[in-house]
């Protein structure tokens, strides 16, 4: 009896830490549901779901990530608006929501993609979880070193996987499919790289008159490289200064610099045409010129099939530098991306081919020269004009897919508490709030919603140009590229050769095709790439590909059609 | 003579100031006036770069990660340098010279060779992404040059000195901190000031080394650039910040530092 007694005596704290424990976990639970009422209420709006629906998800989001609660994940993104939106306000209502802390760490693009190959090839853990361009696709489907996300879905995360995710919302989840058909990474933001002019100008029919006498026929947004050259020479050389003003009918940059490697690897080959159909990249041949068999690449050279140094590719670079000598500003030859960016916004550029819609938000800002009064731009974009080479069914030009990526070598409990993260930031709960304030759509829901709607005519295209077919057209870097960071670092020490004049374009282009099969070459040898690894061609005469039907082309007999232009009115109802 | 010596002195400072006085500009304007048109002053002065600096944890941070990773190597350093030192320099042992210039060696080897090393130690270890990381890595560099450096100013100081102490009885230690430290002040000065130096400009290895917890200034800087360009003023701002603790180092110090390059082997 005693004995009962004082066990009795014993188990009474305990009894009442446990219940005080029992409380404090009701009110850690109310906490956190009262969060989550509040974020829905003060910060998710819109939301292309109603606020039942949001919380019913946020709910799912508590419970899901109960077991990693205390836990402080780091994920690593570049900086661009939408990233800054998730690391200041979407991690802190994570944490406030779900009980896990994120430190969303904001760098340089370079340095998330050295992070991320230090990981590859370290098999330490840097970050939990990368947002990192699905141009790396290739990468990441050979190398091995990526945990797909739909093997995660299935698999070791089936249950921190949120059931309202919608996979099928996402517009760019074919660029982050793997040959094998497995997606790898989770879209986060995209954004494309269109067409831009002053649709002011085109407007004016002083304007309107001069070109049509000169060239014979209407100005507008141009369909083709030959329209878009006439107008450029006709603002730089006929036009020459509109309200006392010097004008450009063209910008673009040419500086030996890095970042001259994405004017080209952004899809600027198959703007001319360069490279076979199919979409979302050209198959077997893709816009860098690489040809794979199967799935393993076998060249970029013309002799090895590939198209790097193919007459639609040294078209495509011998315009490039042409137009920039002769109707940029002179400044823009010495620009770097970064110094040439903004220079469109200060109103004295007519059209600029090969502008990143990442620049939006900056060029509508109130007080612009190319803003007017109400706050709407003067300026407009457009599906970009099209090569002479380019044909029916072939990708158009670039679009950047900012998209999650888990490593093999992260511990499972952190891969998955990141995960939780990932899914948030792109959940329906929160992703038409997030598109609002980054302008980088990522779900179909959020583009054709009432919200972009209003939001399009200080727009200036952008929700037009996603909602309409072209978009399929604007793609990433695809599977043909096995090695992302080791082939664009070649391209710009090519391009700017170049681009000085140094080298004609054909010899710019064989150096870089040359180079590019040596890296290939390197790869094959090292084994590291499995059975997608490169497996080069044997050099033949460039006369046997050239004779084949599809890429590489031969070259044509003309390469400057008549050019075509289209009212932008007219564009998007076509 | 004297007066064109005068004339050629302030344009050469005129010259070395500028690029800093340009710097200094750039972080009082807004981004439209940097990329728009030529000033050479603010016109429309603003403090907003700075103001976004010092609002956000994630740049701030960035500073004081910086100064704590500079000052425990400093520290580190001074406290291992000054015993090796002092026995180079009053001792003869088998192998002194070669291991006193192999020492030197480990600086002619540029960091990008000790980066995965360093990279897999830290990370097996759990080092990885810490202050004390970054400082240890530093001491590979700033060691053989604090002893270099201490060796030439206490072999400056007369060995009788060390006999006439122990002969009035100091015990070594006492010896040491009392009298032996007090005498080569100026070197301690001037090491720390290289110290200071390498560190706080470091990139490569405080980079790689670092995540989150223990990133440096000049990593967090790398943020400015973007896919919709660079936003030139607030990293204007951060460069000038960078600048600032240098400065006030250089002030501290700047007497014994003066009396440093005069005396001792630098």
């Amino acid at each position: 009896m005693l004995k009962h007694q004082k066990l009795q005596l014993q188990l009474k704290p305990v009894a009442m830490a446990l219940l005080i424990a029992g409380f404090s976990q009701a009110a850690f639970a109310d906490q956190y549901s009262d969060a989550a009422q509040q974020w829905a209420n003060d910060e998710f709006v819109p939301s292309t779901l109603s606020q039942a629906q949001q919380l019913e998800e946020l709910q799912w989001f508590i419970e899901a990530a109960k077991p990693y609660r205390g836990m402080e994940i780091n994920v690593a993104s570049e900086t661009i608006t939408t990233h800054e939106y998730e690391a200041k306000t979407l991690a802190k209502a994570f944490f406030e929501i779900t009980g896990i802390k994120i430190n969303h760490d904001l760098i340089q693009e370079g340095d998330v993609v050295e992070k991320l190959q230090t990981q590859m090839q370290s098999g330490r853990n840097i970050y939990d979880g990368y947002i990192n361009d699905s141009d790396l696709i290739g990468t990441h489907s050979r190398y091995g070193q990526v945990v797909p996300i739909s093997d995660m879905m299935a698999g070791d995360s089936k249950d921190v996987t949120l059931p309202t995710l919608d996979i099928e919302d996402f517009i760019g989840i074919s660029f982050t499919t793997g040959q094998d058909g497995k997606i790898y990474q989770l879209p986060d933001q995209q954004f494309a790289n269109l067409y831009w002019f002053r649709a002011d100008w085109f407007e004016r029919d002083d304007l309107k008159e001069k070109f049509k006498m000169e060239y014979g026929y209407e100005l507008g947004v141009p369909l083709n490289w030959s329209a878009y050259e006439d107008i450029a020479e006709f603002f730089s050389e006929k036009v020459k200064t509109i309200d006392g003003q010097t004008v450009y009918g063209h910008m673009d940059y040419g500086k030996k610099d890095p970042s001259l490697g994405w004017r080209f690897t952004d899809a600027w080959l198959s703007m001319a045409g360069a490279g076979d159909k199919g979409l979302p990249n050209g198959l077997p041949v893709d816009e860098w010129g690489i040809r794979v068999e199967g799935c393993q690449p076998v060249g970029s050279s013309v002799s090895r099939g590939g198209a790097t140094n193919g007459p639609a590719a040294v078209f495509a670079t011998a315009k490039y530098v042409e137009w920039l000598q002769k109707y940029a500003p002179p400044e823009a030859q010495g620009m770097t991306f970064g110094e040439a960016g903004p220079v469109p916004a200060q109103g004295n550029v007519a059209q600029q081919i090969f502008w990143y819609t990442a620049f939006t938000a900056d060029m509508t800002k109130p007080g612009l020269p190319v803003v007017n009064e109400d706050g709407t731009p003067k300026w407009r974009m457009a599906p970009s004009p099209r090569g002479p080479y380019w044909e029916e069914g072939m990708k158009l030009g670039y679009q950047d897919a900012g998209s999650w990526t888990f490593l093999k070598s992260t511990p499972l409990d952190r891969r998955q508490a990141a995960w939780l993260y990932a899914q948030f930031v792109v959940s329906k709960t929160v992703s038409l709030k997030k598109t609002l304030v980054g302008l980088t759509p990522i779900r179909e829901s959020d583009i054709n919603s009432q919200a972009m709607t209003d939001a399009a005519p200080k727009l200036g295209g952008l929700v037009e140009f996603y909602r309409s077919d072209a978009r399929v057209q604007w793609t990433p870097t695809g599977t043909n590229v096995p090695d992302y960071p080791k082939l664009a670092q070649l391209w710009w020490q090519y391009v700017a050769e170049a681009a000085s004049g140094e080298k004609t374009p054909q010899q710019a282009m064989d150096g870089l095709a040359a180079a590019q099969d040596k890296v290939l070459q390197r790869l094959e040898r090292s084994k590291a790439q499995g059975a997608c690894g490169p497996k080069l061609n044997e050099e033949k005469d460039p006369e046997f590909w050239l004779s084949q039907a599809g890429a590489p082309k031969a070259k044509l007999a003309n390469e400057k059609p008549q050019g075509k232009t289209i009212a932008y009115s007219d564009m998007f109802s076509k | 003579m004297s007066k064109t010596k005068n004339i050629g002195m302030s344009a050469y400072i005129i010259f070395l100031l500028l690029p800093i006085y340009w710097l200094l500009n750039m972080s009082f304007k807004h981004n439209d006036e940097i990329l728009g048109k030529l000033s050479f002053w603010p016109q429309s002065f603003t403090l907003h770069n700075y103001q976004v600096i010092f609002s956000d944890p994630s740049w701030y941070m960035g500073y004081v990660n910086s100064i704590y990773y500079v000052l425990l190597n400093m520290v580190i350093t001074l406290a291992v340098a000054l015993p090796a030192a002092y026995a180079f320099s009053r001792f003869r042992f088998m192998g002194d010279k070669h291991l006193f210039f192999w020492l030197l060696t480990n600086r002619m080897a540029p960091p990008a060779v000790f980066l995965l090393p360093f990279f897999q130690l830290y990370s097996s270890v759990g080092l990885f992404d810490t202050h004390i990381a970054v400082a240890l890595a530093h001491c590979l560099f700033n060691v053989p040059l604090a002893v270099w450096i201490l060796e030439g100013f206490m072999s400056g100081v007369p060995r009788e000195i060390d006999e006439t102490a122990y002969i009035d009885g100091y015990s070594f230690t006492r010896f040491f901190t009392r009298i032996f430290i007090p005498l080569i002040r100026s070197g301690i000065g001037v090491t720390a000031f290289f110290c200071f130096m390498f560190s706080w400009v470091e990139l490569l290895l405080a980079r790689t080394l670092t995540s989150v917890n223990a990133k440096p200034i000049a990593a967090v800087m790398t943020r400015t650039v973007s896919a919709s360009g660079i936003d030139w003023g607030v990293l204007s701002a951060a460069g000038v910040l960078t600048i600032v603790p240098g400065i006030l180092v250089v002030w501290f110090v700047r007497n014994h530092v003066a009396k440093g390059f005069a005396l001792g082997r630098v």
